[in-house]
């Protein structure tokens, strides 16, 4: 029997709960911060509307407060989301069937936890595309309440790292490599990816860690043999 | 200014998300290409974990990320729950940071 589209829906919020819950504590997190750093609250609002991207928001915060020439910000902003190029190139193949509106669509909520959570509900076998845009504009929306939620709730929130709940986005990401692995290769390449994308953020070049990591790793699938 | 860096980055943003799928190609990739796509997804998924269990909060892990990381990884290779991975990684990695 095929895959329906509610089936499909339902999946992503059963699997991706965990997800959409963490995402609502670091979007408030991010109200929080991006308030006490003191943006306006319509310029806070007005970034979580329009770049929806929470790491390269963040940076963004702290770049404005140090009253960073605003090329930079711009340029930072660019460096840090050049991963979501990676994974629209790789998302290409499921949406190909969409018209142009819908592509376009599907791009605007691209963030690494639609992208995640679409690949592997992709690689074990599912082909409804509601899976992929009921997870990502569930994501939009949680994190623009949440950040609202930052905005008003002031500085009353404390530190996300408490109770290990912003671990869950990390735990399921792993989870989701495992599960995808189909070959050893596979195995390989997830470890040396990891292990880069660690190495360089570690390094202090966390900007460039995952493009880096993302589109090296890939290359030893181009020079094995299976 | 402000508001320059705000819907400048938006523009940046949604450029770096939408030209890959807006842009069509056509014709079939060569084999080595094809190979290299089809590893994208795990590579960019293990890339994004990297820096969270390697350098949580921009420095050198105290260990709990690593351990908590493993036992997912068990956990999930042997029920096959993305769930059950989530839980465990959650509940040993908030345990951990307390040692």
């Amino acid at each position: 029997m095929p895959e329906t589209d509610r089936h499909a829906a339902r999946l992503a919020f059963s699997e991706g709960w965990p997800v959409m819950g963490t995402v609502l504590v670091v979007g408030t997190t991010f109200g929080v911060v991006a308030r006490q750093s003191g943006l306006e609250p319509v310029q806070i609002a007005a970034m979580s509307l329009l770049i929806f991207a929470g790491a390269s928001q963040f940076a963004m915060v702290r770049l404005l407060s140090e009253a960073a020439p605003t090329p930079i910000v711009i340029a930072s902003v660019l460096f840090i989301n050049l991963r979501h190029s990676l994974m629209a190139a790789s998302l290409r193949s499921q949406l190909e069937g969409l018209p142009l509106f819908g592509r376009l669509v599907a791009a605007f909520v691209l963030t690494d936890e639609a992208f995640a959570m679409a690949t592997g509900h992709y690689r074990r076998g599912g082909r409804s595309l509601a899976y992929y845009f009921t997870f990502a504009i569930s994501l939009y929306v949680l994190w623009n309440l949440a950040t609202l939620g930052g905005i008003v709730l002031g500085d009353a929130i404390g530190d996300p790292r408490r109770y290990g709940i912003d671990f869950a986005i990390t735990a399921t990401f792993t989870g989701i490599v495992v599960l995808a692995i189909r070959h050893r290769a596979e195995a390989v390449i997830a470890i040396v990816a990891g292990l880069v994308a660690g190495g360089l953020a570690l390094a202090g070049a966390s900007t460039i860690a995952v493009i880096t990591a993302g589109a090296l790793a890939p290359l030893i699938a181009v020079f094995t043999r299976r | 200014m402000i508001w320059i860096a705000i819907f400048g980055s938006a523009v940046a943003t949604y450029l770096v998300r939408s030209l890959p799928l807006a842009v069509s190609v056509r014709g079939r990739l060569p084999a080595a290409a094809s190979r290299y796509v089809d590893a994208l997804p795990v590579a960019i998924i293990a890339a994004l974990v990297g820096p969270a269990v390697v350098a949580p909060a921009g420095a050198l892990t105290h260990g709990a990320e690593p351990i908590a990381t493993a036992f997912v990884i068990a956990t999930v290779a042997w029920r096959r729950s993305l769930l059950a991975g989530v839980f465990v990684g959650v509940v040993s990695v908030a345990l951990l940071r307390l040692v």
